[in-house]
């Protein structure tokens, strides 16, 4: 099990390194199959590892392997250690499984771009940093993960780094990712003011002794660890990054910005559920934002108009849902969502790929519809993604959305609005995504489709920016010339229906009262949780009920909007007009950030760039120590004159000193 | 006390192998080297040499866990010794190879070369074990004398010569000094033996009597000389320079592991005592040498000057290890020697690469490109360089940490602060090499003579004026370029050839510095033996 462990880390870091030394010598196509077979061989090695691990005792599945002590001295005991428990194999199956059929979709997606072994560099290193993070067994590696990550994140948005909203993107979503690593950073150091060892068990096991009487320093650091966990997973106020992070090729979006990355934030504090069950304050911080973050980021998706942002909010919202869940001490839930999540979003990426490649590079739903008979395909997939993400009996989200919140309930206290949150998030839900597939699929086909039904693929005259309309050329930096594969390579075929599948069954390894799969697997982790809950029948029932109704409740409602009576729409628009200028411009959260942070940290950095900067620190601070350095600099050369006489009468002149300074201590 | 020396000493013969094989090694190549064959001169002298090293490498292994008395009070082994003695014999190791195609042993003949040589790593290896001041100077001498004759070895360079007598000259005045100081310590204590000294001290309370600080005045001096602390530094870049460069990499290195080995015993076993009265007074050296090291460092375009004085500045660092009176300051200290030795090494080997590919000498200039036409040169270089710096994930970060932690520890933060504006200012120094190696086209004229053989300056070292371009290289101490026809053997600077034995050095002590910044605990658990011998520190 120890090799297995750390293959699952050395496939994917092996794969980046390699594909970056022979990209200029081996043609492009290989590097793509080398990724693949990189990440393929750590999802086997994953899978071995589980294997292995369910052939333990029970008391036995939380195995530490220290590779090497990195420093054990002054006081830090910083190894390079891997945690295998039941929580990180977990991560591990769904993020290198999840990755592998991303990697093959990128084969044919990717085709024609000119950075396409660049492209399989970095997705590897992310798969790399990702398995680093949930696999880490102390805090030193967990930071080392976090941060690489988010520099993986940053390299990936900015893919095409000569499309300036692609690397503004990706500044934004590096420097709020920065804010989180910072956060997670100082609440280590909070714990391990307390603790003094950086070991996940160790910290764990004596957290009730280590902070009696000064729960403060554990509230605070818990606190300072969710902001790590908002800015990965963006939750508000720290999620302004995850909409713009679209800019990034399609199957980047599906792999980080719906999948692993954006769910690290879930895992940290299930990681952490130890530290956050004696600081209640923190944990319910916790749920409220994700409570929060559900509510806003799905009356966002309802009218945002570009395909991929919708998808974006929805993930916001679905993670939202997560981070409620292990707040509040549904951990297994949270974890089973997350699972789920993680097959139906990446599914619903890559079909909006698909449709994108159609419509020649723009995501724009108001020119889309009638795809249904262009792509019959990714129709199916579309719609076994939505069915599963708008909570449908039997497809794998309606459970485990389910479960979260039947856990909420059944908790009962102030959880009650939680709860009721979720439900109301699930009618929410449903809407957008079927509104997402009305207006992209039915109705009348579009030119573009047309054209598809015709069998032949729409070009644009000239590429061009989505977002911006600027003109682009197809070399190294923008998309490929060909970018539009649009379903048609097995590859991408292989890939949706492995996920397709997954969405329909995952459900099934948890079904109340039926099947306890999940549960009883991740049990050593959090067996010494003392949150209990045992829902009763009839909650059990309620819920399942009104979650299938709220599901198709909300897919009627789209049906009768966008398909029924088309200008529905527009009519609630201005009826609504307030709401819909809030909705439609994300409740003006950048502007807000704008007006709180920016601004004022602007001003003041023009202050320090003006006045303090070019006066103190340019004048007096850097001019008068270069100039002490540069005259300490001429000093020590002019004493160097070569004459050997200099030099013994130096010698004699500081042998006087020091003997001088000896007898005034007689 | 008397009665027992007419009996003889005992000998402690298998603790004393490293030593005896040494020894026995220097005859033996000295009269190989006196073999009429070339192949046995040019090659199995250094063979013969390097297996003598590899010999006292296995027995130093083999006796990694004694500690104990080896010949009545004179030489002990213990833990600080053999760790110690595995410095010296790699570097010697390191320099057998880097002088095996070099000039200055053709010049000198081999047999004598490494005779010196080995004979030099014999006194370092006594000078490790004393435990007696007068096996100290004996020590100290038998690793010196050799040295001022090695840096003399290419006798046809007015420079080398020069350097080596002015290595002898001053050499001579520390050594003197430095013997001055034992006497006066000797009749303050009444005895030579480190113990007794520290039994004398703190029996009698010798802490303010004038002619026991006198002593320690004179010792510091003297020991400040051979660890090149500032302001004993001066003859540092001049000998540096004009040495041969194996030479220079092996007095950089060994020569400095041997200086702190007994800085380390005799302030922390013999004069602990004293502390309160030496610890300030070295305390302001170590500030006044990290200081000076740097800010000479700074620009200097030849890259053997310039790591001279970043060895005085390093030589500040790792002072103050030894202020600090601690067991975590002695172990900070040997495990800086110990990363010192690797990264050094490995910029050494990569100047001596290039010169011998190119006629530059060991000027900038004869790095510049080097990034994009020898790869394998140019990352050892990068890494001794960040590694110097004290950049993370390599050696000399964890070494500076540790010194760093060290000098907190030990109520010497202001110390610490010093160590750090040191390194900040360092970095100017050494990321200009790295700018050098990466950022610049290799200069068209590589092969060429740059320099006309004007009129010689009278003295190396003069006036080491800035990167003020190529006129005042001309003017500084650097290696004459390859002036055609003086020197007919195939291994003369700009002959072009690149010797496979001086990349391997490079690479592996690259590795080596990487390794210990990477996985420094196998470092840390060798270094740990070293607190046996200083039973007396916390």
């Amino acid at each position: 099990m120890e090799t297995t462990a750390w293959l699952v880390l050395a496939f994917p870091l092996a794969g980046a390194i390699l594909i970056g030394l022979l990209a200029q010598h081996v043609p492009a196509k290989l590097t793509g199959y080398l990724g693949t077979l990189a990440i393929g061989g750590a999802f086997v090695s994953a899978v071995l590892t589980f294997l292995s691990l369910q052939g333990r005792e029970e008391e036995a599945r939380q195995v530490v392997f220290v590779g090497w002590d990195y420093a054990r001295s002054v006081g830090v005991d910083a190894q390079i250690s891997i945690l295998v428990d039941p929580l990180s194999v977990l991560m591990i199956l769904v993020v290198s499984g999840v990755s592998t059929l991303i990697h093959l979709y990128s084969v044919a997606y990717m085709e024609s771009d000119q950075g396409y072994a660049r492209f399989f560099a970095y997705l590897n290193f992310f798969v790399f940093s990702m398995l680093l993070l949930v696999l880490a067994g102390n805090f030193m590696l967990l930071i080392v993960g976090w941060a690489f990550v988010g520099a993986a994140s940053y390299l990936l948005i900015s893919f095409w780094y000569r499309r300036t909203t692609a690397t503004k993107a990706g500044i934004k979503a590096f420097v709020i990712n920065v804010v989180g690593d910072v956060g997670l950073v100082l609440g280590t150091y909070f714990i391990f003011k307390h603790t003094g060892t950086l070991d996940f068990l160790g910290t764990f096991d004596s957290v009730e002794r280590d902070f009696e009487g000064s729960t403060g320093d554990l509230t605070a650091g818990c606190l300072l660890l969710l902001v790590g966990a908002f800015a990965k997973s963006a939750q508000i106020p720290l999620h302004t990054w995850l909409p713009d992070a679209m800019e990034g090729p399609t199957p980047v979006s599906a792999l980080i910005h719906a999948a692993t990355m954006v769910t690290a934030g879930v895992y940290l504090i299930a990681r952490m559920h130890p530290l956050f069950e004696q600081a209640p304050a923190a944990a319910d911080t916790g749920a409220i934002i994700g409570a929060v973050t559900l509510l806003v980021a799905g009356t966002i998706a309802i009218v945002v108009t570009d395909l991929k942002r919708v998808i974006a909010y929805s993930t916001m919202s679905q993670i939202g849902y997560m981070i409620m869940g292990v707040s509040a001490g549904a951990y297994v839930a949270g974890l089973f969502h997350l699972m789920t999540h993680a097959f139906f979003k990446a599914l619903l990426f890559m079909a909006a790929g698909s449709v994108i490649a159609a419509m020649g590079g723009r995501q724009d739903l108001d020119s889309m519809g009638g795809f249904r008979k262009a792509m019959p395909y990714t129709f199916a997939c579309f719609c076994i993604g939505g069915l599963a993400l708008a909570a449908v009996p039997p497809f794998s989200g309606f459970f485990s959305k389910d479960e979260i919140l039947l856990d909420l309930g059944a908790e009962g206290g102030w959880h009650w609005v939680l709860y009721v949150a979720g439900y109301v998030g699930s009618l929410l839900t449903a809407v957008y995504t079927f509104r997402l597939i009305f207006r992209a699929f039915f109705n009348d086909p579009v030119p573009e489709a047309q054209e598809l039904m015709d069998g032949h693929l729409h070009h644009p005259a000239e590429a061009a920016n989505p977002a911006t309309g600027e003109t682009e050329d197809t070399d190294v930096g923008f998309p490929g010339a060909d970018h539009h594969i649009a379903e048609q390579s097995p590859f991408m075929r292989v890939a949706m229906g492995i996920l397709a599948l997954g969405a329909i069954v995952g459900g099934f390894i948890q079904i109340p009262k039926v099947t306890h799969g999940l549960e009883s697997f991740l049990d050593p982790t959090f067996a010494r949780s003392e949150i209990e809950v045992e829902p009763s029948d009839g909650l059990i029932y309620f819920g399942l009920v009104l979650g299938a109704v709220l599901g198709l409740l909300g897919i009627a409602i789209a049906y009768r909007i966008w398909v029924q009576k088309p200008g529905t729409s527009a009519a609630i628009q201005a009826r609504l007009s307030v709401l819909h200028k809030l909705f439609s411009n994300k409740w003006y959260f950048d502007e807000l950030i704008e007006l709180v942070v920016v601004r004022p940290l602007s001003w003041f950095g023009r202050f320090g760039q003006q006045t303090f900067e070019r006066i103190f620190v340019n004048g007096a601070l850097v001019g008068g120590t270069t100039g002490l350095v540069r005259a300490g600099s001429a000093a020590v050369r002019a004493v160097q004159s070569g004459y050997l006489r200099s030099y013994a009468a130096l010698l004699l002149g500081g042998l006087a000193v020091v003997g001088f300074y000896f007898l005034l201590q007689a | 006390m008397n009665g027992r020396k007419l009996e003889g000493p005992a000998i402690d013969f298998a603790g004393l192998s490293p030593l005896l094989a040494l020894l026995g090694g220097a005859v033996v190549v000295l009269m190989v080297g006196l073999l009429r064959g070339r192949a046995a001169r040019e090659h199995g002298v250094p063979a013969l040499s390097f297996a003598t090293l590899a010999a006292s490498l296995g027995l130093t292994i083999w006796q990694l866990d004694s500690s104990e008395e080896l010949v009545a009070g004179a030489l002990a082994i213990d833990g600080l010794g053999t760790v110690l003695n595995i410095l010296f014999v790699s570097a010697g190791m390191a320099t057998v190879l880097l002088s095996w195609r070099a000039l200055a042993p053709r010049e000198s003949a081999h047999g004598e070369f490494h005779a010196l040589l080995l004979t030099s790593i014999a006194g370092m290896v006594v000078l490790a074990w004393s435990t007696n001041l007068v096996t100290v100077f004996l020590g100290l001498e038998l690793l010196s004398i050799p040295l001022y004759v090695l840096c003399a070895t290419e006798m046809r360079r007015a420079t080398s010569l020069e350097s080596g007598l002015k290595y002898l000259i001053v050499g001579s005045l520390g050594s003197a000094v430095f013997l001055y100081g034992l006497a006066l310590i000797y009749g303050a204590t009444g005895s030579t033996d480190f113990a007794g000294i520290a039994e004398a001290n703190s029996a009698v309370g010798l802490s303010s009597d004038p002619l026991m600080l006198t002593g320690i005045a004179l010792s510091v001096v003297g020991l400040g000389f051979k660890a090149s602390v500032a302001p004993f530094h001066q003859w540092t870049p001049d000998v540096y320079e004009g040495a041969p460069t194996p030479v220079t990499a092996f007095m950089a290195v060994a020569t400095k592991a041997a200086a702190f080995g007994i800085f380390l015993r005799l302030f922390d076993v013999a004069l602990i005592d004293s502390a309160t009265a030496w610890a300030p007074a070295l305390a302001a050296l170590a500030t006044v040498t990290i200081i000076a090291g740097n800010v000479g460092a700074l620009g200097q375009s030849s890259l053997k000057r310039m790591l001279a004085y970043s060895s005085v500045a390093q030589a500040g660092y790792m002072l103050a290890g030894v202020v600090v009176t601690s067991g975590l300051g002695v172990r900070a200290t040997v495990f800086y020697l110990a990363v010192y030795l690797v990264m050094n090494l490995a910029a050494f080997a990569v100047i001596i690469a290039r010169e011998r590919e190119t006629s530059l000498g060991d000027d900038l200039a004869a790095v510049e490109g080097i990034g994009a036409t020898r790869p394998v040169l140019a990352w050892p270089m990068t890494i001794a360089m960040l590694s110097l710096a004290g950049i993370p994930a390599t050696g000399g970060f964890i070494g500076k940490f540790f010194l760093i932690d060290a000098t907190v520890d030990g109520g010497y933060a202001w110390l610490g602060f010093v160590i750090v504006i040191g390194s900040m200012i360092s970095l100017a120094y050494y990321l200009r090499v790295i700018a050098a190696i990466w950022m610049r086209d290799a200069p068209a004229v590589a092969q060429s003579t740059p320099v006309p053989a004007g009129p010689r300056p009278a003295l190396a070292g003069g006036s080491p004026e800035g990167d003020a371009g190529p006129g005042s290289v001309a003017l500084g101490a650097e290696s004459p370029p390859a002036q055609a026809g003086a020197v007919v053997y195939g291994g003369e600077p700009g002959g072009g050839k690149a010797h496979w034995e001086v990349a391997l050095v490079a690479v592996l002590c690259a590795a080596l510095t990487v390794a210990a910044g990477v996985v420094p605990q196998p470092l840390f658990d060798l270094v740990q033996r070293c607190g046996d011998a200083f039973t007396n520190l916390v």
